[in-house]
């Protein structure tokens, strides 16, 4: 399962500067295994300690959000993920 | 009613099929509180304020520095050392002195925010931290006070609307906090972000168009990219969960 994940640019430092990374997995949180495999930096942006997304991470399923249980959501070959962090600046 | 004077000075947007003289009437009635005098409530409050909203309440509790005049364009180099408010209200009386503008030198905080915001029909979010933004989100959402959420960062601005009751709010979208930070930003993002604030609170008024409401809009100005999320009301979310329009 092909699938593009849009990266926050918070986290393109993580990725040399791609925006955009093609991921294989059948869920969100597959997805986001095979993002830390191919750039292992990835995961302090990610998640904490505990292994559990941070809290100021949001990702979103083709445009729609995949709050709860982001990571157990079901993917399909083509589908777009953006990933995007929490900004609250003024 | 509106003076000779105010259908002259308003004329070009009284032109605007859907809005009318009915619309600025509406503008000329409107309340709107507007919480931070920074970048977002800088370009939110002179677009108000020429739009001819009869009264905006602006508060704030910073000193201008002079690292905040790449952005925050109410404040200009004399008026480095002076309260944001009085730099503010001095300019947007200037600008329309027939209106009328309220200063308040206060910190928001949970004791104080519902007396402040009382009697106001809008707020419009223009802070820099994200625990007074949930401040303001919770007393929207008891008030029954539509909310007009903008933030930024670098050349990445966002912006939705919370109409309460009716749709998600800020804390269906965000749950987390972002330790407090000194942020990067272009100057025109809160421009940007600020003039799509007051772009929705002036629809909201006048009762035009679709508003941001249950979607949260991305600009991405490096790539000069917009980008809409949809939202969902989130049933269990711990400011709004329970709440139905005009139930509080």
């Amino acid at each position: 399962m092909s699938v593009r994940v849009n990266l926050h640019p918070n986290l393109h430092q993580f990725t040399n500067d791609q925006a955009i990374v093609e991921v294989n997995g059948n869920t969100v949180g597959q997805c986001l295994d095979d993002l830390v495999k191919q750039f292992p930096q990835i995961r302090q942006g990610l998640f904490g300690k505990d292994g559990k997304l941070l809290n100021y991470v949001d990702i979103y399923v083709n445009l729609e959000s995949s709050y709860p249980e982001e990571l157990a959501k079901p993917v399909k070959d083509g589908d777009e993920l953006h990933i995007t962090l929490i900004i609250a600046g003024g | 009613m509106l003076t000779r004077s105010e259908l002259a000075r308003y004329d070009r947007q009284i032109m605007v099929r859907g809005f009318g003289v009915e619309g600025q009437e509406k503008l000329k009635q409107a309340r709107i509180f507007i919480a931070g005098a920074g970048g977002l409530g800088s370009a939110a409050a002179t677009y108000l304020m020429a739009a001819g909203v009869g009264m905006i309440r602006v508060v704030d509790h910073d000193m201008v520095e002079l690292s905040n005049l790449n952005r925050q364009v109410l404040h200009w180099d004399e008026d480095i050392g002076k309260k944001k408010v009085d730099s503010a209200t001095e300019k947007l009386k200037r600008l329309n002195p027939s209106l009328k503008v309220e200063a308040i030198e206060e910190m928001i905080t949970e004791a104080n925010i519902s007396q402040l915001v009382a009697g106001f029909d809008l707020i419009v979010d223009a802070m820099d931290n994200l625990p007074t933004r949930y401040l303001l989100n919770k007393v929207a959402l008891e008030k029954n006070i539509p909310l007009f959420h903008g933030a930024v960062y670098g050349f990445e601005g966002r912006a939705m609307t919370i109409i309460p009751g009716e749709t998600a709010c800020l804390k269906c979208v965000y749950r987390g906090v972002i330790p407090g930070e000194k942020f990067p930003v272009i100057g025109v993002t809160p421009a940007v972000i600020g003039c799509i604030q007051a772009t929705e609170a002036i629809k909201y008024i006048a009762g035009i168009g679709q508003l941001l409401a249950n979607r949260l809009l991305i600009y991405d100005g490096l790539n000069m990219k917009f980008t809409e999320f949809r939202l969902k009301k989130d049933p269990n979310c711990e400011h709004c969960g329970q709440l139905v329009r005009g139930k509080k």
